[in-house]
């Protein structure tokens, strides 16, 4: 773990980092560098911290933002639930059984190289355009690359720790939770932050080539932002991205990772 | 209960995917009378290591083994094997949770009573107020405590210690040494332990093997030297070259 000094350094020389980076950002958009477009491309800061609080109290087409988000979060939350369950049980089983590791090893493979909104066309011929198309991308996005991660975890546990295992008598469902599953937590929080990248970003992605009008997320906005040309109301809408990937990073990702792997001394 | 706590009939073990001549261990016998401390010497792949796998489970033999006259095939807590290699406590659990952990798994559930448990086997190691360390934040010498201490706290029939503290430096491996021996003397225990050093077997056992290839027994003898054990010792000195001669005479 950091020590306090270091810290601070680091919370210090990223708060330079970002200062830095928003008065060349306000340089550019007050000297409109980039011609008539400017405003566009760089609107000011006052420009988008404005947006950025119309975007709360007037919203878009009489739903304020807070609802998108809401709906968003909802989406990706029952679709993270579902991978990371299926991720767990799907490995599981392949360390219980052979055959099943071998089809399973080869299902994540094929599946992890398909794009999530390539599949879209076919997902909105069995679903028709509902919430699940979106939940059923977030899964798409989520259980590959958890599940690579946990089966790689639980191939990569030293076999002296299942002996041990083995010789307080636990067998395979009980050296599952009680050997494998803690043994390979490093490679399960990883897993997470691929994961629940990849969820992110495929959320967005599928929202904003198709909003639902039942659920309208943040996708949805961005794109009905760009439609209407309110290009500083868009980059308020990316800020707010960012502050919940930074939110569930640090709230979230880094106190799972402190209090397993960290604490264990597994990793430094 | 007989006082034959192991009985090892025709045991033999061949690895996967190798001829039958390249058995590691071929037709072996063998008896372990109860609260027996046999050392066992050898050279490298002498079979000796895969005796004691095959005697906690962990490979699979033709032959028989059996422990207080019931044959064993799986692992089990009345067999506990104490491996050479540090890292053989889990890194998530504490050192009072390593120990309690298999306890539970036997049917424990009340808290105070594992408590107990535990803070009586790490005061036997003398490692009383280590509960609390992950296992990272102790030495080799003290991991390989609190792996005997886990496996005292299960009361197994057998404990199998594979070359336990080869890994450690000179100081502590003696260290070690003269502990488990007062661990064996008043615990009721039976110990079968495995080394490459002459000294160890001589100092922690009541009775010495040594084995050849193919797990063929050479010299098999009750240790008569009066405990405590010292180079000085009567004895010491004709017994050390005998166990010398014989581990070396192909080298």
């Amino acid at each position: 773990m950091l020590k306090r000094k270091d810290q601070i350094y680091a919370i210090f020389v990223r708060i330079i980092f970002i200062i830095a980076v928003l008065c060349i950002w306000e340089y550019v958009a007050r000297q409109e560098l980039f011609g008539e477009r400017s405003n566009l491309i760089f609107p000011t800061l006052e420009m988008i911290g404005s947006a950025f609080i119309r975007n709360f109290t007037v919203g878009y087409a009489g739903i304020s933002f807070w609802a998108y988000i809401a709906n968003s979060m909802k989406l990706l939350i029952i679709g993270l639930a579902i991978g990371i369950a299926a991720s767990f049980i799907l490995s599981g089983l392949s360390m219980v059984s052979k055959g099943f590791y071998h089809i399973f090893n080869l299902v994540v493979s094929i599946f992890d190289l398909l794009p999530g909104v390539a599949l879209l066309p076919v997902i909105i011929i069995i679903f028709g355009i509902k919430e699940e198309v979106i939940v059923f991308l977030v899964v798409h996005a989520v259980l590959w690359p958890m599940s690579r991660n946990v089966l790689d975890g639980f191939l990569a546990v030293p076999k002296i720790y299942v002996e041990a295992g083995m010789n307080m008598g636990l067998n395979s469902f009980s050296l599952l939770g009680g050997v494998y599953l803690p043994a390979a937590m490093s490679y399960i929080v990883s897993g997470l932050k691929v994961g629940w990248a990849r969820a992110w970003r495929g959320l967005l992605s599928a929202e904003m080539i198709f909003g639902i009008a039942t659920c309208p997320g943040i996708g949805m906005f961005i794109n009905q932002m760009r439609t209407n040309m309110n290009n500083a109301e868009m980059y308020a809408t990316l800020v707010v991205i960012i502050i919940i990937g930074l939110v569930v990073q640090y709230g979230i990702l880094t106190p799972i990772e402190n209090c397993t792997v960290k604490k264990w001394g597994m990793t430094k | 209960m007989t006082n034959k706590i192991l009985q090892i009939n025709n045991l033999t073990m061949i690895y996967e995917n190798n001829p039958e001549e390249n058995a590691v261990i071929k037709n072996m016998n063998l008896t372990v009378d109860r609260n027996e401390f046999l050392c066992i010497l050898g050279a490298s792949g002498c079979g000796k290591t895969t005796l004691l796998r095959c005697i906690a489970g962990f490979e699979k033999y033709s032959g028989e083994i059996k422990v207080n006259g019931e044959r064993k095939a799986l692992p089990g807590t009345d067999r506990i094997m104490v491996f050479q290699d540090f890292n053989q406590l889990f890194p998530w659990k504490t050192v009072e949770k390593n120990i309690q952990y298999p306890l539970k798994k036997q049917g424990i559930k009340d808290k105070a009573k594992l408590k107990q448990l535990s803070d009586e086997a790490l005061a036997k190691v003398k490692l009383t107020g280590y509960g609390h360390y992950y296992p990272y934040q102790l030495s080799g010498g003290m991991k390989q405590r609190v792996a005997i201490a886990k496996a005292l706290a299960l009361k197994p029939e057998i404990i199998l210690m594979d070359e336990p503290f080869a890994a450690l430096d000179a100081m502590t491996r003696n260290k070690l040494q003269s502990e488990l021996l007062n661990i064996s003397i008043e615990e009721d225990c039976t110990i079968i332990f495995i080394t490459h050093n002459i000294q160890e077997a001589i100092v922690l056992g009541t009775r010495i093997m040594v084995l050849d290839k193919g797990g063929e027994i050479v010299i098999d003898e009750k240790n008569s030297i009066a405990r405590p054990v010292s180079p000085a010792s009567k004895g010491y000195g004709e017994l050390w070259e005998r166990l010398h001669s014989a581990l070396y005479k192909n080298a």
